[in-house]
């Protein structure tokens, strides 16, 4: 998942839909982000890449929406409704999230065991 | 037939009828209003009727056209049923569509000069169905024009082209439009300096771009009426087909049209984005129901199992009854019928003169296959025919039929919540009290100077007190320190709950006791559990104050209404996108200065805890969260505000996921 500055990004990615959750004047997501570009990425414990300063989710609730739409702690975002994710300011990346207009968000997102589950599937030959 | 064909005719009338009314009414609001958005919302209605008028009138014409075809060929060859199969149709759903625009560095950053604006929005046209989003503002300070309304089309056969125009018009004052004469205009734009007289002179006249055109559609068949106002013109054009058609958000090419003279020029960087679904029907409705028997072979031959079928998107759906399939019971088994499966009529049964139907899948390298039989030779038809079309259906439609795209249809929006304006902390802040604000002000007062006369009898009365001293005749002379901080100050002084009065007033001069008193110890109270937002860089204990800031904890009682009010949010469990509910929205800009919290142990207190982070999601709220290792509280609930030694120890991942070092939001 490393990147290289000036080259295109690529990753296996997961499509996962989340429909918010209204509690009263709030929709809720119901999971927790950290990272971004003005954010220090050594804090990061999920990241393989020490300078990775992507979205990556830290917490997620259990039994909210995005656990009910298969989101996973360590998951990270690639893209929100379209926008990207992989440089934004955390800040951005919470207001992509939580836009009030918006019942559902359809988040790209990338883990390494969908890395591994590619490359393994690859490896077993074709019958 | 012909009835048909009249009665398409006249729906189609109908339709070309309204929409010239609807135009008609533009054109009057258009000449009536006043104000720009008005004006500008009246031209877009106008164009968006003008469009569909032209789209009805060419369908019309297709249609005389065709009929008289028709009756042609009918005369001159026999000409048969037509054998030809018709793919099913579908909806078809755009949405979120997004321009990305490219402004150039020095317009990005001017901060002088006008703000050239443009109204644009966009047109959506498939078939006969024209639809307008919202219109849109843009100037140099949007990166992107978004586009939030979902667009369905109903009825588009899997052939269909979606084409997307983009309009738009300059929205500056100081060109309307054809209204100054044209000697005038000459005049003007050679006395104007060269890039403004310019653009001038494109606003005047139409210019390389007609003002009301569908580029390349058939000819103006009504006389478009010439209305004085602002026109829209066609900036960028695309055509969206199946091909594009996907379950995620997708990148297309624009055409632009124009150039940068125009005045209704934006750069845009030659892209959109956007969300294109479709629905095809026979993903979503039955197309064909019946009661069958089934055999899965290779069982017992004699065990045939009567079901209702519904043959719906890649599945034939067998119910035991057909009352189950209203009742949503899960059917009795399921058969696949995609792009892999295959269906093939067997011979005819020895027993009863009817073809069976052989239904096979691969499931994991096995082949299943199932067979169907029914009661007479016209039902097998009847479903052979069906499955045939259902394969066709799903060869049109590609991808779409690899599984359902889900569309969401716009609700109808509530009405958005009053939100009270941007406005200070304090705008939301509610004095509990009664109505009498003088009194709440003397309460407060009074308290205070309650406290300050106990200090000072510690020692010497701050020096600013004898300003507000009447019986001291060196008043005079002092007010500097104290009225600068007096404007930076008094709103602190609605949200002091009045408590009932401590004592009574033992100063005459309660009333004229600058709020400067209560500001003190403010400041004071606050010093102590937090250099609280709303102090503009109120400097670390002045050396006046010195007498004020000892042990304040036994006089002062805490800020009952801040902290009661965060209290009460942080009960309610999630503060909705990482923002608290908090009323400290906008703080002042000199919050940056720098809070010493870093100094002082969060965690002494709760509440403590819970004034930090709300000053820090103030912070992230400003969005100059530029020291992220700096702000150790984070914006979050309930659950990460209270981690203790004990438990960090236990969870290495909870300590390494620890706020303070790394800054989490919660959505």
């Amino acid at each position: 998942m490393a990147f290289i500055p000036g080259q295109p990004v690529t990753a296996v990615v997961q499509r996962i839909e989340i429909q918010k959750l209204r509690q009263g004047d709030n929709l809720i997501l119901g999971f927790s982000i950290g990272g971004g570009i003005d954010q220090d990425p050594g804090q990061n414990p999920f990241s393989e890449d020490k300078t990775d300063k992507g979205i990556y989710v830290t917490r997620i609730t259990p039994g909210g929406p995005a656990d009910a739409a298969g989101l996973m702690m360590g998951d990270k975002i690639m893209q929100v409704n379209g926008w990207d994710m992989t440089m934004v300011t955390h800040d951005q990346a919470r207001r992509t999230l939580t836009k009030k207009k918006e019942d559902v968000v359809r988040l790209l997102v990338t883990r390494k065991s969908l890395e591994e589950a590619v490359k393994q599937s690859m490896s077993y030959p074709r019958q | 037939m012909n009835n048909s064909n009249n009665q398409r005719d006249s729906d189609i009338q109908k339709k070309i009828d309204h929409e010239i009314r609807m135009r008609d009414g533009a054109c009057k609001l258009l000449a009536a209003c006043s104000q720009r958005d008005q004006a500008l919302e009246a031209a877009k209605s106008l164009q968006t009727c003008s469009t569909r008028i032209m789209a009805y009138m060419s369908e019309l014409q297709r249609m005389k056209e065709a009929q008289v075809m028709q009756k042609v060929t009918r005369r001159s060859s026999d000409a048969g049923p037509m054998d030809d199969r018709l793919p099913c149709k579908g909806k078809v759903a755009i949405s979120d569509l997004r321009i990305p625009l490219m402004w150039k560095d020095t317009e990005y950053f001017k901060n002088k000069g006008e703000l050239h604006r443009c109204a644009v929005f966009c047109l959506l046209q498939l078939g006969g169905e024209i639809f307008d989003t919202d219109m849109v503002i843009v100037d140099r300070t949007l990166t992107d024009i978004c586009f939030d309304n979902t667009i369905v089309f109903t009825d588009a056969s899997p052939g269909f082209e979606l084409r997307v125009e983009l309009y738009s018009c300059c929205s500056e004052d100081d060109y309307s439009a054809g209204s100054t004469p044209r000697k005038l205009a000459s005049k003007l734009s050679s006395s104007l300096g060269r890039s403004a007289g310019k653009k001038l002179r494109a606003a005047m006249e139409p210019g390389p771009c007609s003002p009301v055109s569908n580029g390349g559609a058939s000819p103006l068949l009504l006389p478009v009426p010439s209305v004085p106002g602002p026109k829209y013109h066609l900036l960028a054009h695309t055509t969206l087909s199946l091909s594009h058609v996907q379950d995620s958000f997708r990148t297309h090419d624009l055409t632009i049209s124009g150039n940068e003279e125009c005045s209704y020029w934006l750069p845009l960087y030659g892209s959109m984005c956007c969300r294109l679904a479709a629905q095809p029907h026979c993903m979503t409705q039955q197309m064909m129901s019946g009661c069958l028997k089934v055999k899965q072979c290779g069982g017992d031959p004699q065990s045939w199992t009567k079901v209702f079928a519904v043959l719906k998107g890649t599945s034939l759906f067998c119910y035991h009854r057909q009352e189950d399939v209203e009742a949503n019971i899960e059917p009795a088994f399921t058969i696949a019928v995609n792009k892999e499966t295959r269906i093939r009529a067997s011979e005819k049964d020895p027993h009863s003169k009817v073809q069976n139907i052989c239904i096979s899948n691969q499931y994991g390298g096995e082949e299943v296959t199932h067979t169907l039989t029914t009661d007479s030779r016209e039902d097998t038809h009847r479903w052979m025919e069906a499955f045939w079309q259902h394969f066709y259906d799903m060869s049109q439609w590609k991808q779409c039929c690899d599984d359902l795209m889900k569309i969401e249809l716009p609700s109808p929006r509530k009405p958005a919540p009053v939100t009270p304006k941007q406005g200070s902390l304090y705008h939301e802040m509610v004095i509990e009290s009664s109505d009498d604000l003088s009194s709440t002000v003397s309460d407060i007062l009074a308290r205070r100077l309650q406290e300050l006369e106990l200090r000072s009898q510690l020692g010497t009365s701050p020096t600013w007190m004898s300003v507000f001293d009447e019986n001291n005749p060196k008043s005079a002379g002092r007010p500097r320190p104290c009225t600068s901080r007096l404007s930076g100050h008094s709103p602190c002084t609605p949200h002091r709950l009045p408590r009932s009065p401590v004592s009574p007033h033992r100063c005459p001069q309660t009333g004229l006791l600058s709020s400067d008193a209560s500001l003190t110890s403010d400041s004071d109270s606050h010093c102590s559990t937090s250099p609280c937002s709303h102090h503009h860089g109120w400097p670390e204990p002045p050396s006046n104050f010195s007498l004020l800031s000892s042990s304040p904890s036994r006089l002062r009682p805490r800020t009952l209404s801040l902290d009661a009010k965060l209290s009460t949010l942080r009960g309610r469990g999630y503060g909705g996108g990482g923002t608290f509910q908090c009323p400290c929205q906008p703080p002042p800009s000199s919050l940056l200065a720098p809070i010493p919290i870093s100094s002082r142990s969060p965690r002494s207190q709760r509440s403590t805890q819970t004034t930090l982070s709300c000053s820090s999601s103030t912070s992230s709220n400003s969005s100059s969260n530029s020291e992220g290792s700096h702000s150790p509280e984070s914006s979050e609930g309930a659950p990460f505000s209270r981690p203790s030694p004990a438990r960090r120890s236990l969870r290495n991942l909870r300590a390494r996921l620890d706020p303070r070092n790394w800054l989490q939001s919660q959505v």
